[in-house]
């Protein structure tokens, strides 16, 4: 008697599929990872204060050392800044929004800042530090 | 004499097939490992954020540490020296484009000396990279 030939099992080999499934496991598990980080586009400031917008058209939000942030010159809570900012430049978005930064503020706060002006409209948002905002 | 078909030989490169797949996963991994950036010199905790401006991947990363060192590459400077740095800085990677990792305890007045010095560089405008808030 003969032995017969081995018969090769029907269908497909289960391996490709399995590699290739990885490869997508993999390829979202990297990539999902980038998704986090954002970018916030802002304007370097300028190196002296002369360059500022000296004008009547500017609403100032300033980030106090402790921590608060004001805008024009009225203390704001950090959910309200939008709604605040927006209020000050009642519709008009030819003004500009000035965001002093005093010594201790910090980069969180000024990122909110930045952040709220655009939302409520401004085009032009400037930026720039001081030592200590006189009351 | 009988005749029997030979049992078909399987051809030799099938065997070949999960080797080459394997080489792929490889270079398939390495490709996207070797697009993500070099490792970072200081950990950062970014700030939460929710505009997301549509930016390609800048060139240049700086980082700002919560104490308020500027880092560039491997190197750690103070903000107030960035304005001289730069100029070279941006000089050998060819761009004016910077991307600033600032921690989000960072001092606010250093990350302005900071894009004081940038400017003074040349540099109109910065992206400052911003976690999306929950």
């Amino acid at each position: 008697m003969f032995d017969e030939p081995i018969r090769r099992r029907a269908g497909f080999s289960l391996t490709p599929l399995i590699d290739v499934v990885f490869q997508l496991l993999i390829f979202f598990m990297l990539t999902t990872t980038f998704m986090h980080s954002q970018m916030l586009t802002v304007s370097t400031p300028a190196p002296t204060q002369g360059e500022l917008p000296q004008d009547a058209n500017v609403v100032e939000i300033w980030l106090m050392a402790d921590g608060s942030i004001r805008v024009a010159e009225k203390p704001v809570a950090p959910a309200d800044l939008t709604q605040a900012v927006k209020t000050a430049l009642a519709g008009r978005t030819d003004l500009t929004v000035s965001i002093f930064a005093e010594k201790g503020s910090r980069t969180q706060a000024f990122v909110s800042a930045v952040e709220a002006a655009r939302n409520a409209g401004a085009k032009t948002v400037a930026t720039a530090k001081v030592d200590k905002f006189k009351p | 004499m009988i005749d029997f078909d030979e049992p078909r030989r399987r051809p030799p490169y099938e065997t070949m097939v999960p080797l080459i797949n394997v080489v792929f996963l490889l270079l398939i991994f390495f490709l996207l490992a070797g697009t993500m950036e070099p490792s970072e010199p200081v950990s950062v905790n970014l700030p939460s954020g929710v505009i997301s401006d549509k930016n390609t991947r800048l060139p240049a990363t700086l980082y700002l540490d919560k104490d308020g060192f500027v880092w560039i590459g491997k190197k750690m400077i103070p903000p107030e020296l960035s304005g001289l740095m730069m100029k070279d800085f941006l000089k050998t990677q060819g761009t004016d484009r910077v991307a600033i990792k600032a921690d989000q305890d960072a001092p606010a007045d250093d990350l302005l000396t900071l894009m004081e010095g940038l400017r003074q560089a040349g540099v109109k405008q910065v992206t400052l990279e911003t976690e999306q808030a929950q």
